[in-house]
Formats: C-alpha cells, structure tokens, sequence
C-alpha cells in the first residue's frame, strides 16, 4: 500500500510539473525582434519615420505584425513620444513628426529616433534607433530637357549644398520609377548639385503630355530618405481609346455589332420562314382533306 | 425486315396499335410520377426559400441543373441523327427507330427547356430575357435555337404522325374516346389523296433538311456557353465538334435503351429485331470511338502542357477528388460499350441494350464533370470565402429536381408511347406492300 501511494505520488509530481514545464518552456523560446527605422522626408514636406519589425525564423527574416511601438524624438522620454504605433502586414508602422515636438525638431541639425517595445507573450523587448541630419532636395529642369537635383543640409542654421550624395533621377510611372537615361544614379558636386539628360521621348504622359519626374535620395546613411517630384510636358498626349459608346461583343444590347445583327436576323428569318411556311403548308393540306 | 414478307397488313395494323399499360406499366408511371412529385415539392422549397436551398455558393453557381440541361440537349440531338440524316441517306432499316428518336428528341427539349429556368433564382422575371436580351450573348443564341429546335422536332414528330392517325381513327373503340377525340382533333382531315401525300413528303424533307444545322447550332451554341468563358477546363476550340460527337453518342444510346424496352413492353419483335440492334450497335461504337477521340484531344493536350492554372483542375479530374466520377464516366460512358460492341456478340440486343445504359449513364456524369469541377478552379484563387464554398455537393432538392425531370423525360416518352404508335404503320405497311411485290 506504501509503494502504491509512493507511486501515486511520484506521478501526481509529474502531472503537476508539466504545465510549469511548459510555461518555463514558453519563456525560453520567446523571440527576438530586430527593428529598424527609416527617416523620410518626401517634397520637403512634414517629414515621417518607419519602423519595420523583423524577427529570424528558420535562419531567415520574417516581418511581425501586431506589434505595438513606441517612437520618439531624441530620446524615449514621454515628452518626446512621437507616437505609439503598431506593426501592420509588412511589419511597418509609420508616424509624423507631430506639431507638438516642433521645438525640439527646430534644436539642431540632426536628431535620433527612437523605437521600442515592452515585450510580450511570444517576443522580448526590443529598442532600435537612427540618427540622421536634417536635409532636403530641390528639382529643376532646363529648356534642353536637363533634369538638376539639388541636396542640401542643414548646417548651424543655414542650408548648405552636399558634395558626394548619390540621387536616383526618375519618371514616375504605375509601378515603379523608370529611369531617365541609361544611368540610373547620379553624384552631386561640390554645389550639391546632379544633372541628368531626359532621354524618354516617346514616353506616354496624361492627356496633356505631362510626365512626373522624381529625385530621390534612398537609405543615405547621413539623411535618410529624401524625395521631390515635379511634373513637366515632356510626355506624348495619351489619347484613350474610349470603346463604351462603340458597336462590340461586350457592349450594350442597343449596341451590338450590325454585323452579328445582320447574321442573327437573317439566320432567324430564314428558319422561321420556312418554320411558318410548314406550318402554313399544314393548312393547306388541311383544306385538301375537307375538299375530299 | 424479311420478316415483314409473312405478316398480314391487318396483323401489322393490331401490332402496331398503341397498346393500354399493363400492371408493369402502371407500376412505370406510378415510379416516375412519384419522383415527379418529389422534384416539384422540392422545386416548391427553391422557389419559396430561395437558391439558397441548393448548394451552389458564389464559386459553383452552375451545378447538377447546368449538367442536366447539357445533358438533354445532347439526347434531343438523336432526332435529327436517326431521322433527317437516315432518311436524306435513304437508311431503309432505321424507319422503325424513326418514331421513337422524336419522342426522345420532343421529350428532351422541353426539358432542357425547364430545367434552365429551374435554374433561374427569380423564374417570375424570365420574359426580361426577351425584353432585355443582349444578341452579343451565348445564352440569347442558346434561347433562339433550342426555341426553334423544339418546334422543328414537334413538326417532325407530326408530319409522319399524319397517315398513321387516319388508321387510329378506324379503332374507336380500342383507342377509347378520349384518344380518339384527340386522333380527330390531330388528324382527321388526312384523306391519304396524292396532293396531300405529296405536300406531306416535300414539308418532311425540307424539315428533314431543316433541322441538321438547326441541331448542330443547339449543341454548338451550348458548348459555347462554356467554351467563350475563360476558365480551365472551358477555355477550348474543340469545344463545339466535342459537344456534339458526345451528343450523337448519347442520343444513339438512348434510342438503343428505349428500342429494347419498347420492344419488350409492346412485344415488338417482329418489327425491331436484332438486325436493328446490330445496325444500332455498329452506329454506337463508331459514335463512342469518336467521342473518345475527341476526349483524348480536350484533356491530353492541356495534360501535356499542364499550364499552371489548369493544373488543380486536371489533376483534380485525373487523380483528385473527381478521380473516380471522371474514369467512371469515361470506362462507362466509352471504353466498356466500345469492348462490347466490337464484338458481334457484343450486338445482340441485351448487349447492346446493357452498352446503351452504359453510354447514357456515363453521359450524364461526363456532363456533371464538364460543368462543376471548372468552376471549383478559378483562374483567380479563391481567397477569404466559407470553407463551403471550396466544395459542391448538391442538396436534397437538387438531386429531386434532377432526378424528377429525368423522371419527366421518361415519363412524357412512355406517354406519347402510349398515345402514338411507336413504330410508323403507315410507313411499316409501304414496307411490307413493297417486300411483298
């Protein structure tokens, strides 16, 4: 009877232990995020941050949706938040720098962003950061069909031109940017300045011609990104063929091709006429009978 | 029919008359009456529930009633192969069998006809087909040439009709007087006089000749409500020959079952003898091994390629879900009647008779697989839908309303059986003065 309680005993402990293993277990396979900002600044506009959360599963990157973040300006103080966010899809979560942090944006020529993460269940907390200067980009053209991308950086309180950055001139097109030439990436010089010749002549525009030019600064590890856009009449007029009003298969009854009318009739006058005519012929033998 | 030489004329005549239904035949009607019955309860709950009664959902929204329809259209087929081609060909032997396709042709189109509007959600708001009808649409031409297919078969049926009522009117009191209005109201004013023989014979000529490209069409244009959609399965050019060799091969299936229950029912030996089995026998085989052909060129080709689209769909039919409905159909519906009627032991009439079952049956789930398994595979995935919607079986009702006007096709077959001779006598007698001489 002792050896059976013993027994009984030693596998309640086991019964027991299991969840606590389990939890235990749980703990230690939380995961790791690594998450990473980008600093963007598109037509000189109210700037934004983007954060993208990543975790390695299988010995690769995988994005994490669901998670909520913490971004903030300079430093993670509560008077610094720049929001809190939370990881969509593609494990992006993005924000504007709010009015409220004007001040501290108007400090200094260059500033942090910050991200974190409280942990929870499944993943640790997590912190990632970017420092970047503030910057902006300029876009003209010439009557020539030159395109000149400007850069510039804020230097004490005044906007000098850079030397040395690398500027993707473009059309913007559905999908994605088509390049102007056959270089796709051009170097500003000692006036921060990088041309670039339009070489798309034939390229489709909108109804009036005009095209829209791009340049942009990507992943600079000194200003983030930076893009403008300018819209110029370089492009051919798009006339859109219209087939809503035509005579077509898919159309509306009332404008069916008058060919397949033509068919149709014809093909339904013709059985029909002779359909009619046997039936006609029915009477006709009818009378025949009544006259015998 | 040498066996025609040794029988009396008066004899033929009481061979021939339309027979009242013994207990087999009551028992007959009372079975696909019953299953009438059961389709209209059912079609009584789709109208007042909705298709929602079905099981087609937004993906399979053409199910068991599309397959159906596909599968009477090909049957009415028969009428223009066994009686315009036969008789523009001169085929003396078919004349017998001539009767029997009509009825079989009449009787499928005018449920082809129904089972389509069966299919309608809302069947109160059909004339806006004829109000708002699009002529740039398969389904219009379909409307058109099934319309016209059905009159075109009635007048067929009719015609030939004529000299055989002027007999029945002579037996009043064996047709009963209700029939015998009817004989009269049909066909009394046929005097046999040359004039009338000769209008008779030209209108069924050119009906003859009428009705073959008017039977195509019907056939055609339906293939066509699939082959002009792109979807796996659909998306073909051989679409149209492939309906219609599949069409001929059913109809002539179907005559060959009806010939042999006709022949037992009404002790028609000495009329559809094995001769015409024989005859029949070589017609299904050949119609068989060309609709296998035209089988191993729709699914080799894209099998072949296997184009990434259609793959789930082809290998849904040769090894997958539908793998078993699909070798069914085509062991059944082809390759085992081929085996039998081969052989000419395999032409005698219970071979072929079991053959014609095969054909027939195989057909109606060759159109089953034709019509529901491309609509399970969508060019574009299905995404965020029921997990019901991934499937289609269909509802207790929808097995009613097939079966029902299955059993309606049967059933308007076996009573224009009962009201009309089902062999010409009039024709049967020509024969016989002629074989004598």
């Amino acid at each position: 009877m002792k050896l059976l309680h013993k027994k009984l005993l030693g596998l309640l402990s086991i019964v027991l232990l299991i969840p606590g293993y389990k939890a235990f277990s749980q703990d230690a396979q939380k995961g790791t995020l690594s998450i990473a900002i980008g600093y963007y600044n598109e037509n000189n506009q109210i700037p934004y941050v983007k954060a993208k959360v990543k975790t390695k599963v299988d010995g690769r990157f995988k994005t994490v949706a669901g998670i909520p973040l913490k971004l903030y300006l300079n430093k993670d103080s509560a008077g610094n938040l720049i929001a809190q966010v939370v990881t969509n899809d593609k494990g992006e979560a993005a924000a504007i720098i709010p009015a409220s942090l004007k001040s501290q944006w108007g400090a200094g020529p260059s500033h942090s962003f910050v991200a974190t993460f409280d942990g929870n269940k499944k993943y640790d907390a997590a912190t990632g950061d970017v420092t970047v200067g503030k910057a902006k980009i300029e876009i003209d053209t010439t009557s020539d069909r030159k395109i000149i991308a400007t850069v510039y950086e804020m230097k004490d309180t005044a906007w000098k031109p850079v030397k040395g950055v690398d500027v993707i001139v473009a059309i913007k097109r559905m999908d994605a940017d088509l390049n102007v030439n056959e270089t796709a990436t051009f170097s500003t010089d000692s006036t921060g300045k990088a041309s670039a010749d339009f070489k798309r002549d034939s390229l489709a525009g909108d109804a009036n011609g005009n095209i829209t030019l791009v340049a942009k600064v990507e992943d600079n590890d000194q200003f983030g990104n930076l893009s403008i856009q300018k819209t110029v009449p370089w492009g051919a007029k798009f006339v859109p063929v219209n087939t809503f009003d035509r005579r077509t298969l898919f159309a509306t009854r009332d404008k069916a091709p008058i060919w397949l009318i033509l068919m149709a009739t014809s093909i339904i006058v013709v059985v029909w006429g002779i359909l009619i005519g046997l039936v006609v012929n029915l009477f006709k033998i009818k009378k025949l009978g009544q006259e015998a | 029919m040498e066996n025609l030489q040794s029988l009396e004329s008066e004899k033929i005549i009481q061979d021939l008359l339309p027979q009242k239904f013994g207990r087999k035949g009551k028992i007959f009607i009372g079975v696909l009456l019953a299953f009438c019955l059961v389709g209209l309860f059912a079609y009584y709950r789709q109208l007042r529930y909705g298709l929602v009664v079905t099981s087609m959902r937004d993906y399979v929204s053409w199910g068991i009633y599309i397959s159906n329809f596909v599968f009477f259209v090909a049957i009415s087929l028969v009428g223009s192969l066994i009686t315009a081609v036969f008789r523009l060909a001169n085929v003396e032997w078919s004349k017998p069998l001539t009767r029997i396709a009509e009825i079989i042709a009449v009787a499928a189109i005018i449920f082809a006809s129904l089972i389509i509007i069966v299919d309608m959600g809302s069947p109160e708001r059909f004339y806006n087909l004829f109000l708002y009808g699009r002529i740039q649409s398969p389904i219009m031409w379909d409307v058109i040439v099934i319309t016209t297919y059905f009159f075109i078969s009635l007048l067929l049926l009719y015609y030939p009709l004529l000299p055989d009522i002027k007999i029945l009117l002579r037996f009043k009191e064996k047709s009963g007087k209700g029939l015998h209005k009817l004989y009269k109201f049909l066909g009394s004013y046929w005097k046999e006089s040359p004039k009338q023989i000769k209008l008779s014979d030209k209108a069924i000529n050119i009906l003859c000749i009428t009705i073959i490209p008017v039977a195509f069409s019907i056939h055609t244009v339906t293939s066509w409500l699939f082959a002009t959609t792109y979807r796996p399965g659909w998306d073909s050019t051989n679409f149209g020959a492939y309906f219609i060799s599949g069409a001929f091969l059913v109809g002539a299936g179907s005559v060959v079952v009806a010939m042999y229950i006709f022949r037992k029912a009404y002790n028609l030996e000495n009329y559809i003898t094995p001769k015409h089995f024989e005859k029949m026998g070589r017609i299904v085989v050949l119609l068989a091994l060309l609709y296998l052909y035209f089988n191993i060129n729709e699914y080799l080709v894209p099998a072949f390629k296997m184009k990434k689209s259609e793959e789930a769909h082809l290998l849904g039919l040769f090894t997958g879900d539908y793998a078993p409905l699909f070798w069914f159909a085509i062991l059944t519906g082809m390759i085992i009647p081929i085996i039998i009627l081969l052989f000419k032991k395999g032409r005698k009439p219970v071979p072929v008779f079991v053959a014609g079952i095969m054909v027939v049956v195989g057909a109606w789930f060759k159109r089953y697989l034709i019509v529901t398994p491309t609509m399970l595979h969508p060019f574009m995935p299905m995404y965020n839908v029921p997990e019901s919607y991934h499937h289609y079986f269909p509802s207790w009702e929808e097995w009613a309303i097939a079966l029902g006007s299955l059993a309606g096709t049967m059933l308007v077959i076996t009573i224009l059986g009962r009201i009309f001779p089902i062999i010409p006598i009039q024709e049967t007698l020509n024969e016989q003065h002629e074989t004598a001489a």
